[in-house]
C-alpha cells in the first residue's frame, strides 16, 4: 500500500497562489548570481534545495521557471539520480534518491559540467588497465 | 585493511559517485554547505581509519542492530569501514581472553587517538557488579577505557543519559556516560534506537574537519538535532488549526490530523526523525500513525506515560525544564580543549566476584 492513499485533505487553503510561501523567486536572483560567478572565475556552486523552506508547490514553481534544457543525465548509484540541464546553460537540477526510490537529497548546481557526471582519473586509470587487459588478449 | 577508504569500497562494488553523492546528501542532512559535500568525499576516501573501540554496556543492542540492519547494507555499513573497529562484542569473531587481548592492544597502540563508542547505561549500585565483562564491571572498564580515548560517542539513550535502566525506580543505580566522565570531549547520540545516519555523520566530521560537530546542551549534535520533531512534522498544519486525533480509530486519526491529544511528545523532542525518517526513508511513527515517544530525551520512560497529552499545548518548555532538571548531569556542557584532566583515574582493576554478585 502506498502512503497517498492515506487521505490528508488541508482544509481552509489560505489565501493566494495554493501552497506557495513566497520563498522561491528570491532564489531566482541567487541561481543568477550564481551563473554570473561560473562565467566570471569558473567557480561552481550549489543550492541545497531540502535546506531551505520550500514546499512542493514553490519546487514545482522554480522548476516550471528554469524549464527542461537539452541534457537529461541518469545515474544509477545506490538508487537513481538524475542531473538535468535546466532551460539555462550552467544550471542543473540535481535529483537524489535511495533505493526505495524517496528523494533524499535536492540541489540547484550552477557548473558547466556538475562534478558527479565527470569520470575521476583514479577511475580512467582503472580503465585504462581494463583496455590494456583487452588489448593484450587480442 | 588499513587503505583510504575508497579503495575499501570500491573493493565492496561501492562506486565513487555513489559514495559522492551519499556524501552529498549526507552533507545537506546535516545543514552544511553543498561544498562540503564534495570535501567530505575527498577527505573521507583518502582518510587513514581511526581506531574505534566500542563498548557495550548495560544495553538490549537494539543500538547496534539499528546499525547493522538498517536498509541499504552497503552505504550505512560504511561506518564501519570509515574505522578501524578494533573492539565490537556483538561483532567480532574472537571471544574471551583473546577478545580483551585485542582490546588492550588497541588502546596501547592507540593511546590518546582512538574514538570510544559506548552504548548502554552503566550501574553503580553493588559495586557496580550489575553489568560486568570478564569479571570487571563496566564502571572500571569504562574509565580504564576512556583514559586514552580521544573522545567519546554516548551511542543510544542509555549511554547518553541512562535510558531505559535508569526508569523508575532505577534498580541497577544506572548512570549515563557522562555522570562519570568528565574530561573528554563527549557527543550524545540518544535516541531508542538512535538514527543510524546520525553516527556517519558524527564520524564524517571528524574525519572531515578533525573535531567533532558543533553539540546543544545536552551534548547532542545540532546538525540532527536541532529542531523538534514538531517543528518538522507534516501533520503540524492540523495542529495548528487545531485538528486532533481523539482516538486511533477516529475520523480525525483517518484524516491522519495531529496525534497530540493522543500523547505525541514530538513538541518537547529534539529528533531528526521526521526528516531522515526511518527503515530507508520509508515512513517514521508519526506518519504511521503513533505519537512520538520523546524517546531521545533525558528520562523519557518517566514523561508521565506515552498516551498521555503534554499538559499543555502553548506551554513545551514545562516537560523540558523537569527533564533538564533531572538529568543535570547528562547536560553538562562540553568543553573541550580546556577540560582539567582528572587526575588517578584507577589502572589497576578491581576483578567483581561471585560473592559480590550475592552481597
Ligand atoms: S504534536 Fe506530534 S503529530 Fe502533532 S504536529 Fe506535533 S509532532 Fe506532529
Ligand atoms: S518519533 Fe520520537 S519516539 Fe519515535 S524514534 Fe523519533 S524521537 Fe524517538
Amino acid at each position: 500500500m502506498k502512503l497517498d492513499v492515506i487521505p490528508i485533505h488541508v482544509a481552509d487553503q489560505p489565501p493566494g497562489e495554493p501552497g506557495l510561501s513566497g520563498n522561491a523567486p528570491p532564489l531566482l536572483r541567487e541561481v543568477a548570481e550564481q551563473v554570473r560567478r561560473l562565467l566570471e572565475s569558473g567557480e561552481p556552486s550549489a543550492i541545497d534545495l531540502s535546506a531551505l523552506p520550500l514546499t512542493p508547490a514553490d519546487l514545482d514553481w522554480l522548476q516550471e521557471k528554469l524549464g527542461a534544457g537539452e541534457i537529461a543525465v541518469t545515474l544509477q548509484a545506490s538508487g537513481e539520480s538524475t542531473l538535468n540541464e535546466t532551460a539555462c546553460p550552467g544550471v542543473w537540477w540535481v535529483t537524489h534518491r535511495n533505493e526505495q526510490g524517496v528523494v533524499t537529497s535536492q540541489f540547484i548546481e550552477v557548473a558547466f559540467v556538475p562534478e558527479l557526471v565527470k569520470a575521476h582519473p583514479a577511475d580512467v586509470a582503472i580503465g585504462l588497465e581494463t583496455l590494456e587487459l583487452l588489448i593484450s588478449d587480442l | 585493511m588499513q587503505g583510504p577508504l575508497i579503495d575499501t569500497l570500491a573493493r565492496q562494488g561501492v562506486s565513487r559517485r555513489t559514495f559522492l553523492k551519499y556524501c552529498a546528501t549526507l552533507a545537506s542532512m546535516m545543514a552544511l554547505p553543498p561544498a562540503a559535500g564534495l570535501a567530505m568525499a575527498e577527505a573521507m576516501a583518502a582518510a587513514r581509519r581511526p581506531s574505534v573501540i566500542w563498548l557495550p554496556f548495560q544495553e538490549c543492542t537494539g543500538c547496534t542492530e539499528s546499525f547493522t540492519r538498517s536498509h541499504s547494507p552497503t552505504l550505512e555499513g560504511m561506518i564501519f569501514d570509515m574505522i578501524s573497529l578494533d573492539y565490537q562484542e556483538t561483532l567480532m569473531a574472537a571471544a574471551g581472553h583473546q577478545a580483551e587481548e585485542a582490546r588492550h592492544t588497541a588502546m596501547r597502540d592507540n593511546a590518546g587517538k582512538y574514538l570510544l563508542v559506548i552504548d548502554g547505561s552503566i550501574p553503580l549500585d553493588q559495586g557496580g557488579a550489575y553489568s560486568c565483562i570478564g569479571g570487571r564491571s563496566n564502571l572500571d572498564i569504562l574509565k580504564e577505557a576512556a583514559e586514552g580515548a580521544a573522545a567519546i560517542i554516548a551511542m543510544g539513550t542509555c549511554a547518553a543519559y541512562g535510558g531505559i535502566p535508569k526508569a523508575n525506580p532505577n534498580p541497577t543505580g544506572a548512570v549515563s556516560v557522562s555522570d562519570i566522565v568528565k574530561d573528554k570531549p563527549i557527543v550524545n547520540i540518544p535516541g531508542c534506537p538512535p538514527i543510524p545516519v546520525v553516527m556517519t555523520g558524527v564520524l564524517a566530521h571528524y574525519l572531515t574537519f578533525g573535531s567533532l560537530p558543533e553539540l546543544d546542551d545536552k551534548g547532542r549534535p545540532k546538525a540532527f538535532f536541532g529542531e523538534t520533531i514538531h517543528d518538522r512534522c507534516y501533520r503540524r498544519p492540523f495542529y495548528d488549526q487545531g485538528k486532533f486525533a481523539k482516538t486511533f480509530d477516529d475520523e480525525g486519526a483517518r484524516r491522519g490530523w495531529c496525534l497530540f491529544e493522543l500523547g505525541c511528545k514530538g513538541p518537547v523532542t529534539y529528533n531528526a526523525c521526521a526528516t531522515v525518517k526511518w527503515n530507508g526513508g520509508t515512513s517514521w511513527p508519526v506518519e504511521s500513525g503513533h505519537g512520538c515517544l520523546g524517546c531521545s530525551e533525558p528520562d523519557f520512560w518517566d514523561a508521565g506515560g506515552f498516551y498521555k497529552a503534554l499538559s499543555l499545548p502553548a506551554d513545551p518548555l514545562k516537560f523540558a525544564a523537569a527533564a533538564a532538571v533531572v538529568g543535570t548531569g547528562a547536560g553538562v556542557a562540553i568543553g573541550f580543549a580546556n577540560r582539567s584532566k582528572k587526575g588517578g583515574a584507577k589502572s589497576a582493576h578491581e576483578t567483581t566476584t561471585l560473592d559480590d554478585l550475592e552481597k
